[in-house]
């Protein structure tokens, strides 16, 4: 027992006092990407550039943002590296990030609508995703249910219960898909569609990632999430199909040096090497399948390989305001979590009612009833905040610990929490009456 | 005479030897630096105003004037009540048939009820889905045969039956060694006296059990009751523990309510553990004249035996299932809508190869050094409370408990909090060294240890200490050379536990990997899992991990077991 | 088993002890508001086989781990040849102990149990093993050295226990209620080896136990106590005959007690017993307030019952009547108290049948009043 406890204090010392990461080109990254992305570029950038390892930190967004937050006194990171363009935001604006210019040059200035770089410099995109549907066809077919094209598809009353999406609050891609609704059609009628699929969700994952593990695997057929996603599981082999809906936009995934990085150079090259052709074909591997910026590099892409560069259905795609959606970040994922995730219960009893409800109407119309199922959908609909406080200082203070004393975020939370509550019961009240009507 | 054995080892005038004082202090200080503080770094904004950082409740107001949180509460309550009444009926007839029958394999079924407690958290909640789900094998059978489909998963549901899965070894464990000290002559004296059978079990058997079984059952209620790593899994986000994670790491970090979560998360699991050991004052059954050396085991007629095993092989068999289901997930090339793989491969092992070495090295060094630390602070611990005379020694005890009922988000938190502004002498923050996530492992599985150590040191009679300081050995001589070998099969028992649970623990883990060369296995499985492109990687760096705990506990019993006949003490 | 061997006698030459005094001054115990010992002063000389006698729970244990160490007093001394030990830990007395239960350590052999207090005084190898195997011999345990406490006998680890606390040469040897784990066979064998084995010795030892038949065997002298009080202490002769107060005369032997009032002053006194009879007190007998006549069984004897009762007899009937070979017991009840007188049992003597009226007749030397 005494040696072993010995040994093993002997063991720990030299361990811990051995200098292992001495050389100093060791970069630092932490990223929200899987390994199935990371692995393939990290083994192809060691390659590339011997004498280099990538150290890999696996976090969600968030989760990265706040660890160099609280880190920020004695920094150890170098490359921030994420989808999210809004996470890049803040951590812009807290002077988390540094500038850099990279030295590959000519690639183009936007992919769809959107700017590929920061104009200012602090983060570049190095390969784009856009927001869509992607089902499992197994399940669809046991199912039988028809292909969605558009985010109202899946608010239809077949898709009832076989939908999931992953919690905005939690999955930056999922936030940018919410943003990307309610920027393309419109705060009022984007919560209204948000509400209306979202009563047909089976469940609201914690991660990104849950939402393709339970389409993959068939717990759930039909999820919201970013092209990626559904490519590198069709990649893998898993009987799974995608869709881009009209109203969604291209984003760019991006990559930025943390400021006072211990190993600027080296990040540097990681950066560079991400924007060379080189980097860039690595990102057409199965696992990861993801869109480059560099447009040369798609003449190597498998047929069918998506080219925002060259389709036409990007061109039409919307332009996305990242300072808007920075601003409100917290705002509409709490809105989210309080109206709908924790809501979710009301929410699609209620819907389950209307669809109910509507199915009888169609065998015997009754204006009355369909008078009251409108009212009940608009009960649904409605916001207990407009747009313009979404963004006001008074309640965007409250999720920031502001220092002025104001609104707490949990008292916020209680009264949109009431007010969805109140709304669904009132709703679920003139549809129960709708379908007395309509039997 | 038993006032002067339990009056053992009084003050002596005059000599009063530094010694316990000195190691008291120095336990003091580790669970001060690592545990309390840490944890108070965090605890304490749930008391503070926003914005200027004075003291008030008013946050607290806010908790329970919040509908969200008060159904979180009683979700928790909830899933944890009813997991424990789970866990019993998976435990019960397993404890009993195998402590008080001549059941062939009792020996096997007691090592297979351990295993489920190494399934790494997340891991068996994927593999859960994958059979139980709405989709999942069984379903997708039942659905094809009989049409219908049972709600294995849905919602609190699936939370409670995978906690009770996980959990349930706690309570066996501790109930089948309740069941085999009770002293033969205690159901003999009730079988002279008329009684049997089943009257038997419930008016003796079962009540001197007890105390094991609470032990057990109020382990299982705070764990499930902090656990979020299964709910989040499950998608289950309206019970107190996943409300504090995802507060703390999303929006709300800045605000109070997460750590006010954490606040009534601690209150709540103090006072469970509180109340089972109210439970116990005044109820220590502990039978100590040996000979008749637990239960009379009794043949079973062929009809019993038949149910017996039907019994024992359901149980089993609903308890690895997640094993099952992660070993086929591993070797599966696509499982989608099916109930079992398309076809086989074992390419997602030769992916994780590799890694999976650093990994395994990482975790066999934390978790061993932090079962280490764990029987040595466990052993001193005991040996302060229960032979020294210290003023306040029981708070050493209390505060080490106390540890099971802080979340290790919040203390992965607050270790970020206290030590990422200390630097070590190269500028490096300490929080980057690995040994702060030894040192966060080790206080997280403390209490298992210290129970362990606990029960060992009861176990051994005072006049063995007495006769050797009587024969000239000093206490710190007799602590080595009696009281350490007698107790050595309850430290390699605390040992495995701490080791086993702390080589799959995550949350504490997740919060404090700095590089991902430092990474144990909980983390690379967490990372590995975070694929689009299928579990397959994940699933089989876990069952490497499984195997892996699994092959290192049944090691250790062996040694046990040579340590016990090698000292005589085996029946 | 056998102690008396030629090498055993070689052995305790092996093991030398100077035979010293054990005093006790003045010593009060307490737990908390228990007072467990009250005022106890003792002198056990050199070489003396000495016994704590009393009932359970009579502080006979705690005064024993107070001279090992265990307990602490709250006032007064221990000295042991004339050193006050008060300040030293158990572990630098030097006084064996066997305790009730052996505590032999299990994980030990039996060698390893026996070197393990010299190894302790870090004695050489050469040195241990010489005196182990002389501590071995002994007690005859030689052929069992390397087994386990598990695997002997209840008298084999007694006897373990035994040497293993003699070999470190202690000045004294404790010995707690050595013999109450052993069958009655083994009892009486032990306490005799016991005896020869200190007497060999001539090692100062005190011996536990609420058996006053084992103190009476083996001890010199007894201390009785009860109630955390020494009642008396003496030769088990002087106990036996010249009790020190009620509580003495009936835990040793058995005694008759017969209550009664004291009446008369000087040489007139007597002792009436209501309505049986009266005892002429000797003037010189000292009477103490509230006293009561005792004698044992055999300090009287009986007579036909006579119609004038005489001073010195009292009236009675038999009512039990036990024939136990070289005596034969009666049991006569004497004003609503039973008392038992013993007749030696002779050819022709008179035997009393049940009912027979008697007048039981006292041996005014051997009788007694006491408190």
């Amino acid at each position: 027992m005494n040696r072993f406890v010995l040994l093993a204090a002997a063991l720990a010392t030299s361990a811990m006092f051995a200098p292992a990461h001495a050389q100093n080109s060791r970069v630092a990254i932490t990223t929200s990407f899987s390994k199935d992305v990371t692995d393939p570029i990290k083994a192809s950038f060691e390659k590339a550039n011997p004498g280099i390892t990538l150290d890999i930190q696996n976090r969600n967004t968030n989760a990265g943002v706040k660890y160099l937050e609280e880190t920020r006194s004695n920094n150890q990171l170098d490359i921030f590296w994420a989808s999210a363009p809004d996470a890049f935001e803040v951590l812009k604006d807290k002077d988390l990030l540094q500038k850099y210019e990279p030295t590959v040059k000519g690639l183009p200035d936007k992919v769809g609508a959107y700017p590929i770089n920061d104009p200012d410099g602090f983060y570049f995109g190095f390969a784009a995703s856009g927001y869509g549907i992607m089902w499992n066809t197994r399940y669809a077919e046991a199912n039988d249910l028809p292909d969605p094209k558009d985010w109202q598809d899946l608010a239809k009353p077949a898709y009832f219960d076989h939908v999931a999406i992953a919690s905005p609050a939690r999955s930056g891609t999922t936030h940018l898909t919410v943003e990307t609704i309610l920027q393309g059609e419109g705060w009022n009628e984007g919560w209204r569609t948000l509400k209306e699929v979202a009563g047909n969700f089976q469940t609201i994952t914690e991660r990104s990632f849950g939402v393709p593990e339970a389409v993959n695997s068939g717990q759930v057929g039909y999820g919201i999430v970013i092209d990626f996603f559904a490519f590198s599981a069709q990649g893998a082999g898993f009987p799974v199909k995608f869709v881009y809906p009209t109203v969604t936009t291209v984003v760019p995934a991006n990559v930025g040096i943390v400021a006072n990085a211990p190993n600027k150079e080296g990040a540097a090259t990681f950066v560079d090497y991400l924007l060379s052709s080189e980097g860039q074909k690595v990102l057409l591997e199965p696992t990861i399948r993801r869109l480059p910026i560099n447009p040369a590099v798609y003449a190597d892409a498998p047929d069918g390989y998506p080219n925002p560069f060259k389709d036409p259905q990007f061109s039409s795609m919307m332009m996305f305001d990242v300072d808007k959606s920075g601003a409100r970040t917290a705002v509409v994922d709490t809105l989210f979590d309080q109206l709908i995730s924790f809501q979710l219960d009301n929410l699609k009893e209620v819907t389950k009612a209307i669809h109910e409800a509507e199915a009888a109407l169609d065998k015997a119309d009754n204006p009355q009833a369909r008078a009251l199922i409108k009212e009940a959908r608009d009960m649904i609909a409605s916001m207990p905040v407009t747009e313009e406080q979404a963004s006001s200082a008074e309640i965007t203070g409250a999720f920031t610990g502001a220092k002025e004393k104001g609104a707490r975020q949990a008292e916020l939370e209680q009264q949109w929490a009431t007010f969805a509550r109140d709304n669904y019961a009132k709703a679920k009240a003139k549809v129960d009456e709708a379908a007395k009507l309509a039997r | 005479m038993t006032v002067a054995l339990s009056e053992a080892l009084p003050r002596r005038r005059g000599l009063g030897s530094p010694g316990p004082a000195v190691v008291a202090i120095l336990i003091a200080v580790f669970l001060a630096l690592f545990l309390i503080i840490p944890t108070a770094s965090v605890v304490y904004v749930a008391f503070t105003e926003r914005g200027t950082g004075a003291f008030t409740l008013v946050n607290i107001q806010d908790f329970f004037a919040n509908d969200l949180f008060m159904r979180s509460l009683w979700n928790s309550f909830y899933v944890s009540t009813l997991t424990v009444v789970l866990a019993s009926v998976f435990a019960l007839p397993l404890a009993y048939i195998t402590t008080r029958f001549d059941f062939r394999g009792s020996a096997i079924i007691q090592t297979l009820g351990f295993l489920p407690l190494i399934m790494p958290p997340f891991v068996g909640a994927v593999a859960m889905q994958l059979l139980f789900g709405r989709n999942g094998s069984i379903n997708l059978l039942l659905y094809d045969w009989f049409g219908l489909r049972v709600p294995f998963m849905e919602g609190l549901n699936g939370v409670i039956f995978v906690q009770a899965i996980h959990y349930f070894p706690f309570i066996l464990i501790n109930l089948s060694a309740a069941l085999r000290n009770i002293d033969r002559s205690m159901e003999e004296a009730a079988q002279n006296l008329g009684s049997s059978g089943i009257r038997l079990f419930r008016r003796i058997v079962f009540p001197l059990a007890m105390p094991g079984y609470i032990a057990g059952a109020s382990l299982v209620f705070v764990k499930v009751f902090d656990d979020l790593a299964t709910p989040l899994l499950l998608n289950v986000k309206d019970m107190l523990a996943p409300q504090a994670y995802l507060r703390v790491t999303s929006i709300g970090i800045t605000d109070p309510m997460g750590y006010v979560i954490a606040v009534i998360l601690i209150v709540v699991s103090v006072a469970a553990m509180w109340i089972s050991a109210l439970a116990f004052r005044g109820r220590d059954y502990a039978t100590t004249q040996r000979g008749g050396g637990g239960l009379a085991r009794r043949r079973m007629r062929p009809l019993e035996k038949l149910l017996a095993y039907a019994v024992v092989l359901v149980i089993l068999a609903l308890v690895l299932a997640p094993h099952v289901a992660l070993t086929l997930l591993s070797f599966a090339t696509i499982w989608s809508f099916s109930p079992l793989p398309d076809a086989f491969t074992t390419a997602h092992y030769e992916r994780v190869f590799s890694d999976s070495f650093l990994y395994i090295k990482n975790t066999l060094l934390y978790a061993s050094l932090a079962g280490v630390i764990d029987v040595v602070l466990g052993t001193a611990i005991a040996y302060l409370v229960l032979r020294t005379k210290l003023v306040g020694r029981q708070w050493l005890d209390w505060a080490a408990t106390a540890a099971l009922a802080v979340p290790g988000v919040v203390l992965g938190i607050g270790y970020l909090r206290t030590f990422y502004g200390v630097q070590l002498p190269n500028g490096a923050p300490l929080t980057s060294l690995w040994l702060v996530i030894v040192l966060a492992l080790a206080i997280r599985r403390l209490p298992y240890a210290l129970r362990a150590c606990f029960a060992a040191l009861q176990q051994i009679s005072i006049a063995l200490e007495e006769a050797a300081q009587n024969v000239g050995a000093t206490p710190t001589r007799t602590v080595r050379r009696v009281v350490v070998p007698l107790m050595m099969g309850g430290i390699l028992a605390g040992f495995v536990t701490s080791f086993a649970t702390a080589a799959v623990e995550l949350s504490a883990a997740l919060m404090l990997v700095q590089t991902n060369s430092d990474a144990p296995l909980a983390y690379g499985l967490y990372v590995f899992m975070q694929s689009a492109a299928g579990r397959g990687p994940g699933a089989a760096l876990g069952v490497i991990a499984v195997l892996l705990v699994a092959a290192c506990t049944v090691l250790s019993q062996i040694i046990i077991a040579r340590s016990q006949k090698n000292t005589g003490m085996s029946q | 088993m056998n102690m008396q061997s030629g090498p055993a006698d070689t052995a305790a030459e092996a093991i030398q002890v100077a035979p010293v005094d054990v005093r006790v001054e003045g010593v009060h115990v307490s737990y908390g508001e228990h007072h467990v010992l009250k005022d106890i002063n003792l002198t056990i000389e050199p070489g003396e086989f000495f016994a704590f006698l009393g009932p359970s729970g009579c502080g006979k244990t705690t005064l024993l781990r107070l001279i090992a160490g265990f307990n602490t007093a709250r006032s007064g001394r221990v000295l042991i040849n004339g050193s006050d030990i008060g300040d030293l830990p158990p572990w630098k007395r030097n006084v064996g102990l066997v305790f009730q239960n052996y505590a032999l350590w299990p994980h030990m052999t039996v060698r390893a149990n026996l070197a393990f207090g010299l190894e302790e005084r870090r004695l050489p190898r050469a040195e241990i093993n010489r005196r182990v195997d002389a501590a071995l011999a002994l007690v005859g345990l030689s052929h069992l050295a390397d087994r386990r406490p598990s695997q002997l006998s209840g008298g084999q680890q007694q006897r373990v226990a035994l040497a293993r606390t003699i070999v470190i040469e202690p000045k004294v040897l404790l010995l707690d209620e050595p013999l109450s784990n052993l069958d009655a066979k083994m009892r009486v064998q032990v306490r005799r080896e016991l005896r020869d084995l200190q007497q060999r010795l001539g090692l100062t030892t005190i011996f536990v136990t609420h058996d006053q038949e084992e103190a009476n065997a083996v001890c010199d002298r007894i201390a009785v106590m009860n109630d955390g009080v020494i009642q008396q202490v003496g030769t088990p002769m002087e106990l036996y005959e010249r009790p020190a107060n009620l509580f003495v005369a009936t835990f040793l032997g058995t005694a008759n007690v017969l209550k009664g009032k004291v009446t008369g002053e000087g040489a007139d006194r007597t002792f009436n017993i209501a309505g049986r009879g009266q005892i002429v007190i000797p003037p010189e007998a000292v009477v103490p307030a509230d006293a009561q006549l005792v004698f044992r069984p055999q300090a009287a004897s009986l007579g036909p019952a006579s119609t004038e009762p005489s001073a010195g007899s009292i009236g009675g009937s038999i009512i039990r009547r036990e024939f136990l070979g070289s005596f034969t017991r009666y049991g006569i009840e004497v004003g609503g108290t039973e008392i038992i007188i013993d007749e030696v049992f002779q050819n022709g003597v008179h035997l009393y049948e049940l009912g027979d009226r008697v007048q039981v007749r006292l041996t005014e030397k051997a009788t007694l009043w006491l408190a």
